[in-house]
């Protein structure tokens, strides 16, 4: 029996967390706990720098971005940062409603987020 | 509890469902919506629009309304005919005043971790409108969009 995989995946780009989701998997309310945990954890180490790929996710609800709102202030108390990318135009638009573009930097590709604060480090 | 039983159309009937109040079955209960839009063939974005909207309905009244308590239900009725959609979600709750909920996109609220599930449903349905002491929700979503836009 094979086992279903992590919500997240995190992997490290000279110092920035990237993070991928499963795709498919936000849904239910456990793996919102699941996925906020996950990012919750990153957190805890002070300037933490992470970037959240959305790449293949369909579908989110309110829950994922209060999930995503107490990240980021998390983050943002101990210097770090949520920076968001590969977001699919139908979940942007949740974003742009909800005017949480404006709370988050977003990419168009997750590199493209990794590089911005890799830049910033060397500037 | 008052009830607030769906009007009858002939050629397109509502089917009821009655859900327990646990989260995990809130893709299930979405299955048979967004299948009727398939079957009338709505496009993407219709299935978008409906699939989010009654998440959040269905998250609110088991959360808000019935505060996860399992000994209460939540009535769902639905009506997909070729030019409207439409979506009844009522909780066993004390109902609220939809008026009350801060408006999540200021910048003092920017940052608050609720609050936008109603916004969500009034953004992508083109009616949402409450009764019954407010813990009943009716949406509408229109194949073509309407002069005037969204409901109050």
């Amino acid at each position: 029996m094979s086992e279903e995989p992590e919500i997240i995946q995190v992997v490290d780009r000279s110092g920035v967390k990237l993070v991928r989701i499963r795709p498919s998997a936000i849904l239910r309310e456990a793996e919102v706990e699941s996925f906020g945990d996950g990012l919750l954890a990153l957190a805890e180490v002070p300037g933490q720098r992470v970037v959240l790929s959305f790449l293949g996710v369909q579908h989110l609800t309110s829950l994922v971005l209060g999930k995503l709102i107490h990240v980021h202030k998390r983050l943002a108390e101990s210097g770090g940062e949520l920076r968001l990318a590969d977001i699919d135009p139908h979940i942007y638009e949740v974003f742009a409603i909800t005017h949480l573009d404006r709370l988050f930097r977003i990419f168009d590709r997750e590199d493209e987020a990794v590089a911005s604060f890799i830049a910033e480090a060397e500037a | 509890m008052p009830s607030c039983p769906p009007e009858t159309d002939g050629d397109y009937p509502w089917t009821e469902e009655v859900l327990p109040t646990r989260l995990d079955i809130i893709p299930e209960a979405e299955t048979a919506v967004l299948s009727a839009l398939e079957n009338l063939g709505y496009d993407e974005d219709h299935w978008f629009a409906v699939r989010l909207a009654l998440e959040e309905a269905l998250v609110n009244a088991m959360k808000h309304g019935n505060r996860m308590d399992p000994s209460r239900t939540v009535r769902m009725a639905y009506r997909v005919a070729p030019d409207r959609v439409d979506i009844r979600v009522r909780d066993e709750g004390q109902g609220f005043n939809p008026q009350g909920v801060p408006d999540p996109t200021t910048d003092e609220n920017l940052q608050r971790p609720c609050g936008r599930g109603i916004m969500l449903m009034r953004s992508y349905m083109d009616s949402v409108r409450y009764s019954c002491g407010g813990n009943e929700v009716h949406m509408v979503k229109y194949r073509q969009p309407r002069q005037g836009g969204m409901a109050p």
